[in-house]
């Protein structure tokens, strides 16, 4: 076949145009299933990496808008196998009012952070600063990135829940390149309130790290069960499932978009099967000079599907290797973060999706151009000759 | 060496069966530049279509080149086509996308030739019809008359026995008619090719070896046409 390689080559080339919009369609569709496909790894790609297998979070069996009493994070610290716990409550800081909440800020306990968070590898002495500092805040990278802020600098959130301006100045940072979080000494937002007139008794869940994984579901049970029947009753779960629950509205969205992709290539199919039936219908007169001379059936439907499979997986290998270039060029230049979006940096065109698109371009290929190629190949050279001479 | 023995074709139209050829029988000598004749619609091009393999009879034998048409399946029949039978079209039928010298390499990608020796083949074919000059030109800068010439060289690239031809001077002038007639009269004289074609163009009569008369189908006796002639006159 390697012989006819120029002959199909030419014909490629025989309506320049329609050739180009074909191959960019195909193109730009196998792209976009490129670029979907990286969706479910890249989520649980996320995950894994904000996750601990020791930690757990306690928060109100109702929901995580409604608070818990602040009385139980020492009952949880009580629990046998909890090595620390940490409050957070969401203040809702807005930096510039006008455009929202744009990163998470909570107010945490300084004392038990660090040990809640050993895996974060935090700088002992940002650690120490912050402990120090009432109005002392740790944020992470990506919202350091975001914002254009550095160590050192005094920074002020409006409060949206509470009706509170607070300014902080950053004492070090939480050294993880897609982590957004703004953290604030919870002494700091009490003292505020009070200077209000208001109490500060309630926190919005807790974190806890327990001592060995295997240990993990046993916690979970007996913190559920210290606080049942009482007045605020508490579900636990781990890290990964926490934000895996906080994400799973994403994932849903994931299941859909992988099923319109699946369409998105079944229109594909037959967009280049329509176009290789044109092709096939405009040489039909051609094809069957070229059986008259002697080529076989075989040899002719196989010039016209080595043609449609090559036009696909010229297009679908220029569409992957666009897609692949997208995402390194995300990976190495997003400095945003969007929690509905998740951090774009973690998905990635990975060998095996590229692997398995090729493939799924060189399907299409075949799969368009077999109908147009077998009714060509099967058509009477004679009566072709009669009805188009 | 073509011998058709008592052949027929009849096509089926929709309800009705229409009898193309009916008991044909022909011999024509190889090295022999034969015409086929007739009004429209008496089965010349199928006589022709038939005895170059593209076409099957429904009953009779074939034999071409000491080979047994009805013997050979589809592809052995294309394989036999390539081997033994060259085509030229009424309208040339070049392939656009190629050059000249694209298009006589075309029927030599079916053989074991390599690169070389069938770009060394089309470049003689290409001066057998005095297009040399024209080796890179594609059909569409070409005249009708170089087209046709092109197709003739194609018709004989890979060397056949046999040369057929389906009205090839039908889309020509005048000129460039005699000049391919002539031409296929120089590959008979020349290089020993049998040639048949299929004409309404009376000036093949000069040419031609033997003339071959059919009528609805059926081949007429010479001297009965020579007779009807005549009393025309």
């Amino acid at each position: 076949m390697t012989r006819f390689a120029p002959f199909i080559l030419r014909n490629l080339g025989r309506n320049k145009l329609r050739t180009f919009l074909t191959g960019a369609a195909i193109a730009l569709a196998i792209a976009l299933v490129c670029l979907l496909r990286t969706m479910p790894a890249g989520l649980d790609s996320f995950l894994n990496g904000l996750a601990a297998n020791t930690r757990i979070s306690i928060h109100n069996q109702a929901g995580l808008v409604y608070p818990l009493p602040y009385s139980y994070l020492q009952k949880v610290r009580s629990v046998p196998g909890v090595v620390e716990a940490v409050s957070w409550t969401w203040f809702g800081g807005a930096f510039e009012p006008e455009k929202g909440v744009s990163f998470p800020n909570f107010a945490v306990d300084p004392e038990p952070l660090g040990r809640v968070y050993e895996d974060h590898r935090i700088d002992p002495a940002a650690l120490d600063q912050f402990r120090r500092y009432r109005d002392g805040a740790l944020v992470g990278r990506a919202t350091l990135r975001a914002q254009g802020w550095k160590v050192g600098d005094l920074v002020t959130l409006q409060g949206t829940l509470y009706p509170v301006t607070l300014s902080f100045r950053i004492v070090g940072e939480i050294p993880r390149d897609q982590d957004p979080r703004f953290w604030f000494q919870r002494e700091y937002l009490a003292q505020a309130l009070l200077a209000r007139g208001t109490s500060f008794d309630q926190l919005g869940m807790i974190w806890a790290r327990v001592d060995d994984p295997d240990r993990v579901e046993g916690v979970m049970r007996e913190i559920e069960a210290l606080f049942r029947n009482s007045e605020a009753e508490t579900a636990c779960e781990t890290e990964k499932s926490f934000f895996g629950n906080m994400f799973g509205s994403l994932r849903g969205f994931v299941t859909v978009i992988l099923l319109v992709t699946a369409m998105v290539a079944l229109c594909i199919v037959f967009i280049a099967a329509n176009t290789a039936s044109m092709a096939v219908r405009e040489r039909v007169g051609e094809i069957a000079v070229l059986k008259a001379i002697g080529f076989r059936r075989r040899l002719v439907f196989g010039t016209l599907l080595a043609e449609a499979t090559l036009l696909a997986t010229v297009a679908g290998a220029a569409g992957a290797l666009g897609s692949l270039g997208l995402t390194l060029l995300l990976r190495y230049q997003v400095s945003g973060w969007s929690p509905q979006l998740g951090p774009l940096g973690a998905f990635v065109v990975t060998n095996a999706i590229l692997v398995e698109v090729l493939f799924l371009a060189f399907f299409i290929g075949i799969v368009s151009g077999w109908l147009p190629a077998l009714g060509a190949a099967r058509r009477s050279v004679t009566a072709t000759l009669r009805e188009v001479y | 060496m073509i011998q058709l023995s008592d052949v027929s074709r009849v096509y089926q139209r929709g309800a009705d069966q229409v009898h193309a050829l009916e008991h044909v029988s022909l011999e024509i000598p190889a090295g022999r530049f034969a015409a086929l004749m007739g009004p429209s619609g008496s089965g010349k091009s199928t006589l022709l279509n038939i005895l170059a393999g593209l076409d099957r009879p429904t009953s009779g034998q074939v034999v071409v080149a000491g080979q047994r048409l009805s013997d050979l399946g589809e592809d052995a029949l294309a394989a036999f086509r390539a081997r033994h039978v060259g085509f030229v079209f009424q309208f040339f039928n070049l392939i656009p996308v190629l050059s000249a010298r694209e298009n006589l390499e075309l029927p030599l990608l079916l053989t074991r030739l390599g690169k070389a020796e069938r770009r060394a083949r089309a470049e003689t074919a290409l001066r057998v019809v005095g297009l040399e000059g024209r080796a890179d030109h594609f059909p569409g800068q070409l005249s009708g008359g170089e087209q046709q010439r092109v197709a003739i060289a194609r018709a004989v690239v890979s060397d056949p026995e046999i040369v057929v031809g389906d009205e090839p001077t039908g889309d020509l002038d005048a000129k460039n008619a005699e000049g391919v007639l002539e031409l296929l009269r120089t590959l008979r004289r020349e290089f020993g090719k049998t040639v048949v074609i299929v004409t309404h163009d009376v000036r093949a009569e000069k040419y031609v070896d033997e003339v071959h008369h059919l009528d609805k189908g059926v081949l007429i006796d010479p001297q009965a046409v020579r007779a009807a002639e005549a009393a025309r006159r």
